[in-house]
């Protein structure tokens, strides 16, 4: 169980992290979302003690972190970073020993994630020779190889076609399949609705909800509805108000979850034909919008 | 700074690998290698191994043991005199003539030259031959052996020099040249790999991803001592060909300093190079891009040019205040230190004292350095401050 309690960190006037808490359970993945400038590089920076935190702590099984804990932990920087010059079977056997493994396991290790990757034949290949989708496999598995216990992935999405997306989500379940706990951040809720079993979303530095995904949505007292009228989006007035979230282009509707269904269909109706009708627990970009209006209400 | 660890040694091992297996390294040894040897090895060559040589022609009525004395009387004036008999005055007048003999000795009575008479030459040919007429003169007067010894022996005159040796001080000052430049060069050569080094890891991003796994000082001591180590490994071979190659040179212009110069280079690279490193590598951690490295380089290559002329200067007076100061100033020390070694007799204390200065400053070095390298390193976009990176590490 990784533990972060209360992180605050100022940047001069910025307020990066402003008591962040939240939690990430072994065998889960935990999407860490949020929009750009939240204070989610922050934080996992923070957990391998690449930023020091103003006040709170991070940690691991109820130990506060140290070089024995990240040596069983994966980080996959926002900013991929490796050798261009130094040969990929190299590399990450490099990582593997750095990470503690003893050269016989690392060279074992290595080899499997190669043949995973189905770059078996590409080991003795300089990074700078692979192509640049190989070279994001190869950053994967650099803070992987070392089978961690926890493994915190910075944006691992962010720049995928959606075929890498499908392979990076496969891997990410496989790896927490094992036991091993997976935080990965993201700012595109839409894009891993369904990649993640938990979600902390921060805003501001401050985490605004945190949950199992399914309970969170069906927890929500919010429904999103979509009603068309002779093709066209219908917004009713209901008594408990509306709040509407662009996403991808549309307007998404967002409403109480004790609307009366019956007596906005009706209404409806009185207008024009409905073609279209549906009423569904809210996308995690609904959960998201509404915690932050909440945040910004109280 | 924490003690060598595991992570420590995997990364040094790394920056051997990836430094010392290479052709370019390999290359560039063998350069060196090559260079040091042909130095040595060369005055050998062209300078035909000693004094110039004479040839003597003989003829007619001669003792046997003429050959041997004319040798013994050249040595005297610098000369290596060698003989040849010839069975009449014809033939050897014929030698001079075609030059394949300097003078012709005809009956230990006459000296036949083609032009003048070379003069060193006659005074090693008169003493030879009056050395046999006074043998003769002696048992002729039947004198006693003790009588002989007396009349025989030459003085023994004392011989005090005002300017001792000045090729030999010319050959010292020559050999502290050398090792100033060999130890400049190997100096500013790896501490420019230290540099880059850190400036890549920085660029290219990976220093993320290390320092997710080891410690900034443990990064920092594992890339200065690999880079290192692999300048160590290069001049201890050049400079033990060079030993070898001394060892078969029996050559009379190199001073006698020179293989416990050659030493000192290897130790006071070691010296030079961690004071130097550390600073080139916190440099490196302050910059973003391998562009940016060209202004920030200025104090150290200054601080390495100062050393490099001081050394210079020290090769002129190596016992003046100025080569004294120089060689205990830590960042001028190994520099003017092997000059002073070069030069000969530096008292003991004195390199103790260099060594002990040397030391305490890359210590106090280290622990500054390992703080703003740490807060630095993790910093991008731009040139960060000095102030800001030690900032940066603080909590």
């Amino acid at each position: 169980m990784l533990e972060v309690r209360d992180l605050t960190k100022r940047y001069g006037d910025v307020a990066a992290l402003d008591g962040a808490s939240f939690r990430v359970a072994p065998g889960r993945i935990v999407g860490f979302l949020g929009p750009n400038g939240a204070g989610k590089t922050t934080t996992m920076r923070t957990v391998f003690g690449l930023v020091h935190p103003d006040r709170g702590e991070v940690r691991w099984k109820g130990e506060l972190i140290g070089p024995g804990e990240r040596a069983r932990f994966g980080y996959m920087p926002e900013e991929r970073g490796l050798y261009p010059k130094m040969k990929v079977g190299e590399q990450l056997k490099y990582f593997a020993e750095l990470s503690g493994m003893d050269a016989p396991t690392a060279k074992d290790a290595t080899a499997g994630w190669l043949d995973r990757l189905h770059l078996g034949e590409r080991a003795g290949a300089r990074l700078e020779e692979l192509s640049h989708g190989n070279q994001q496999r190869i950053q994967l598995a650099a803070a992987l190889v070392h089978d961690p216990e926890l493994a915190v992935l910075d944006e691992p999405f962010s720049g995928l076609d959606p075929l890498g997306v499908q392979a990076m989500a496969e891997m990410l379940t496989q790896t927490a399949a094992t036991g091993a706990a997976v935080l990965f951040s993201s700012h595109q809720l839409d894009l891993v609705e369904d990649v993640c079993q938990d979600v902390v979303i921060i805003d501001h530095g401050r985490i605004v909800l945190t949950g199992a995904v399914e309970e969170l949505k069906a927890a929500s007292a919010h429904r999103s509805l979509d009603i068309r009228v002779d093709g066209h989006p219908w917004v009713p007035i209901l008594p408990g108000g509306t709040i509407t979230n662009k996403q991808g282009g549309r307007e998404r509707l967002l409403v109480d979850s004790s609307v009366d269904l019956e007596e906005v269909l009706t209404s409806a109706r009185r207008i024009g034909e409905v073609t279209a009708f549906s009423f569904e627990p809210p996308s995690l970009a609904d959960l998201f919008m509404a915690a932050v209006s909440e945040g910004a209400r109280r | 700074m924490s003690g060598i660890t595991r992570r420590t040694w995997l990364v040094t091992r790394r920056e051997w690998n990836q430094r010392a297996r290479t052709r370019a390294f390999l290359g560039s040894t063998l350069l060196s290698v090559l260079i040091v040897v042909v130095l040595i090895m060369v005055p050998e060559i062209y300078g035909g191994g000693g004094p110039p040589s004479r040839t003597v022609g003989l003829v007619g009525q001669n003792s046997p043991r003429l050959p041997s004395l004319l040798q013994a009387a050249g040595t005297q004036v610098d000369l290596a005199v060698k003989t040849r008999a010839f069975a009449d005055e014809a033939a050897g007048r014929a030698a001079i003539d075609s030059g394949d003999v300097s003078v012709l000795l005809v009956d230990q009575q006459e000296l036949v030259w083609k032009a003048e008479a070379d003069t060193q030459l006659q005074a090693a040919a008169t003493s030879a031959v009056s050395v046999l007429e006074q043998e003769r003169a002696i048992t002729e007067m039947r004198l006693t052996p003790e009588q002989a010894h007396r009349l025989l022996a030459p003085p023994e005159l004392r011989s005090t020099s005002l300017d001792p040796s000045s090729d030999e001080q010319t050959a010292r000052a020559d050999l502290g040249r050398i090792g100033v430049v060999l130890l400049f060069m190997a100096i500013a050569f790896y501490c420019a790999f230290v540099l880059t080094g850190v400036v890549e890891e920085k660029s290219s991003r990976v220093v993320e991803v290390l320092l997710s796994r080891v410690r900034p000082t443990e990064l920092l001591a594992g890339k200065i001592l690999g880079i290192g180590l692999v300048g160590l490994a290069q001049l201890a071979v050049v400079m033990g060909a060079g030993l070898i190659a001394l060892s078969f040179a029996d050559n009379t212009v190199i001073p006698e300093t020179t293989p416990g110069t050659f030493g000192w280079i290897v130790f006071w690279f070691i010296l030079g190079y961690a004071f130097y490193s550390v600073l080139y590598a916190t440099a490196g951690s302050l910059v973003s891009r391998q562009e940016e490295t060209q202004g920030l380089q200025l104090p150290m290559t200054g601080l390495l040019f100062i050393a490099y002329i001081l050394a210079f200067v020290a090769t002129e007076s190596p016992d003046g205040t100025a080569a004294l100061v120089g060689s205990l100033f830590p960042p001028t020390a190994p520099m003017v230190m092997i000059v002073r070694i070069a030069h000969g007799a530096v008292p003991w204390w004195q390199i103790a004292l260099s060594v002990a200065l040397m030391a305490a400053a890359v210590y106090g070095l280290v622990q500054a350095a390992g703080r703003i390298y740490a807060g630095g390193v993790l910093r991008f976009g731009g040139r960060v401050g000095l102030i800001e990176a030690w900032r940066g590490a603080e909590a």
